[in-house]
């Protein structure tokens, strides 16, 4: 029988310093491994251990997987000493994903807080692979200061003048440096005003992601400007262990992250107590 | 259900028989508690097969305390023969355990298309002989989860004792190829035989009733549970509670699990170990943010998982009234109580006998 234990070998083909705490690592699985946006995977670091992660690549491409990782523990410390040719290992994709065929047709807008713009990235490419699909998509992210800001040169530079027309970006940070030009504030303060970019509110689809804390925020700011609780998409961080709705480790309420998420409705979520914590 | 009579004579010949063609393990007693042990020439004769529930739950039988799950990079191909397993003399509350671990590892509703293939096989590989408690001792509260302390599906072979031997129930096809194996030993029930068992199991339903007559509550656990994340009894009971996770070890339907790696020679490996949610970094994410980070939360959870959680998902609790986690508890907590305090703050009628 199929072990769903078992972690396909995938080997490092490309390390990306974005920030000085966050790399992305290219991967190269040995099998044929396919996802969809939202989902998540098993990384294994040999013979250290293993944490779920979100891919921050397109899905359309199959080949290469990247994955974006900030250090803050032992497992991602070790990963973040890992160099082109080492070998990993990953298992999945599991959970689900974020529900694009119910998304045609409305407005979108992506909300990014740090390294929790790894899924949103992914997403992005889904979006922009069927761009027509979607009357608008607005693209905001916060970072603490500029040299935090992920995927720099795409979401300052590359991004902003392929998707001209039909995406606008709203880039900010906690605190500027002599250099920065843009907005300065957390980013529930780059969703003011909004509504002129963003015809019909209450039709319209929010998907966060960032830590806890900003999710909060954000939310709450949602809900403010007229989002329903049921078109606002968040992305559960739980600490996944199997992966496959055994383990418990990610439960949350009467949900298991792994198996009814990571992608929820803010409607599905609200009467669980302390889900920002 | 097909049922037989097994006398006290042909009993002994059948635990010899089964001996010899499987690995028996049945309840053997230790100082003042009953262990599974490996059945063998020693203690054959010393089994207490149809008293009560042993201090172990049988899950370590399906899912040990630390397995290895896979291997990686390099694999070898050791591959362990194991005689099929047969446990004898389990009481309905580890049976009723093993719905919750059945549905957790290989059902619809965890995991989809997710199953665990060790668990899988040493269900498959274990028999699984039942028996009537005779003898619950002052912890045991299975008909306060609306239990019985006789099992009425889940076995591939019931005994219940009569004086003058058993009434074995046939269960399963399992049960059946056993019974067919041993043909010769089983003679007829008859109208007497029947009266007796259901004296006896009317007996010791009543004496349960009479042990857990104070802790009697009105409104069902899962009613009570549901919506008592506020409640002060979580703070109350949670002062005396250590952290030490025995409830969770002891517990036959607590299964969660933590994967660990590491290094064996030139290849790697990933085991299975069992995890304690009362613990403090259970749930902690790497950076350091814990969902549950105080003690009184870990300890509500442990009970919402088994009286809200696991109903919403399954439509079954997760408890089955075996009253472990009140043996083990160095802090003396007593989950009976700590509900029916849950039932006093909800004006819930609770028993009023002391």
């Amino acid at each position: 029988m199929n072990n769903p234990y078992q972690p396909i070998k995938t080997e490092i083909l490309q390390v990306i310093q974005e920030t000085p705490q966050i790399k992305t690592f290219v991967l190269k699985p040995e099998n044929r491994f396919e996802f969809r946006a939202g989902q998540f995977i098993q990384l294994t670091i040999p013979g250290i251990g293993e944490g779920p992660f979100t891919p921050s690549s397109s899905p359309y491409k199959n080949e290469k997987l990247e994955v974006t990782i900030m250090q803050v523990g032992r497992i991602t410390s070790s990963l973040h000493n890992m160099k082109e040719g080492d070998l990993v290992g990953i298992r999945g994709p599991y959970g689900n994903r974020y529900p694009l065929e119910r998304w045609k047709n409305k407005e979108i807008l992506i909300v990014g807080g740090g390294v929790g713009l790894a899924p949103l990235r992914s997403l992005f490419f889904s979006l922009t692979h069927y761009i027509n699909d979607y009357p608008r998509i607005v693209f905001c992210y916060g970072a603490k200061t500029p040299e935090d800001i992920v995927y720099k040169e795409s979401i300052l530079d590359k991004w902003q003048k392929e998707f001209k027309n039909k995406v606008s970006f709203r880039i900010t940070v906690d605190q500027g440096d002599e250099k920065w030009k843009g907005r300065v504030g957390v980013v529930t303060t780059a969703l003011e005003g909004i509504n002129e970019e963003i015809k019909k509110i209450t039709e319209s689809v929010s998907v966060v992601c960032g830590p806890p804390i900003m999710m909060k925020f954000t939310t709450l700011k949602l809900l403010d400007l007229g989002y329903k609780p049921e078109n606002i998409y968040l992305s559960m961080e739980k600490n996944m262990s199997c992966g496959i709705g055994k383990c418990g480790h990610c439960q949350l309420g009467k949900y298991l992250v792994c198996r009814d998420g990571p992608v929820f409705t803010y409607e599905k979520l609200r009467d669980i107590p302390q889900i920002w914590d | 259900m097909k049922e037989f009579f097994l006398s006290k004579d042909s009993y002994l010949k059948f635990v010899e028989n089964l001996s010899c063609e499987f690995s028996l393990y049945a309840p053997v007693q230790k100082g003042d508690f009953l262990f599974y042990d490996k059945v063998n020439k020693e203690n054959i004769d010393k089994l207490f097969v149809d008293l009560r529930r042993t201090i172990h739950p049988i899950k370590s039988f399906f899912i040990p305390p630390q397995r290895r799950v896979s291997e990686y990079f390099i694999s070898s191909s050791e591959k362990r023969e194991e005689k099929k397993k047969v446990i004898l003399g389990v009481k309905n509350c580890d049976l009723n355990a093993l719905k919750i671990l059945d549905n957790v590892y290989f059902g619809e509703e965890f995991g989809r298309e997710y199953k665990d293939p060790y668990y899988m096989e040493a269900r498959k590989e274990t028999i699984l002989i039942s028996s009537d408690c005779m003898d619950p001792d002052e912890n045991c509260f299975c008909t306060l989860v609306q239990s019985k302390p006789f099992p009425e599906e889940g076995f591939d072979l019931n005994l219940s004792n009569i004086e003058e031997g058993f009434i074995i129930q046939v269960g399963s096809e399992k049960g059946e190829e056993l019974i067919e194996a041993f043909r010769d030993l089983f003679s007829s029930v008859n109208k007497d035989m029947s009266k007796k068992r259901e004296k006896n199991r009317e007996k010791i339903f009543k004496l349960l009733e009479k042990i857990n007559k104070k802790f009697k509550t009105s409104s069902s656990y899962r009613e009570l549970v549901r919506d008592s994340y506020d409640s002060s009894v979580w703070k109350k009971y949670s002062e005396s509670c250590v952290e030490c996770g025995g409830c969770n070890q002891i517990c036959p339907t607590c299964r969660c699990f933590l994967l660990s790696d590491k290094k064996r020679g030139e290849k790697y490996e990933k085991y299975y170990l069992w995890d304690s949610c009362l613990l403090a970094g259970f749930a902690r994410v790497a950076g350091g943010a814990n969902p549950r980070p105080y003690l009184f939360q870990r300890f509500a959870n442990r009970l919402f998982c088994k009286f809200f959680f696991f109903p919403e998902n399954i439509n079954l609790d997760a408890c089955t009234g075996c009253g472990r986690c009140i043996s083990v508890c160095p802090g003396k907590i007593d989950m009976r109580k700590v509900l029916r305090d849950l039932a006093i703050e909800k004006r819930v009628t609770v028993s009023l006998e002391k």
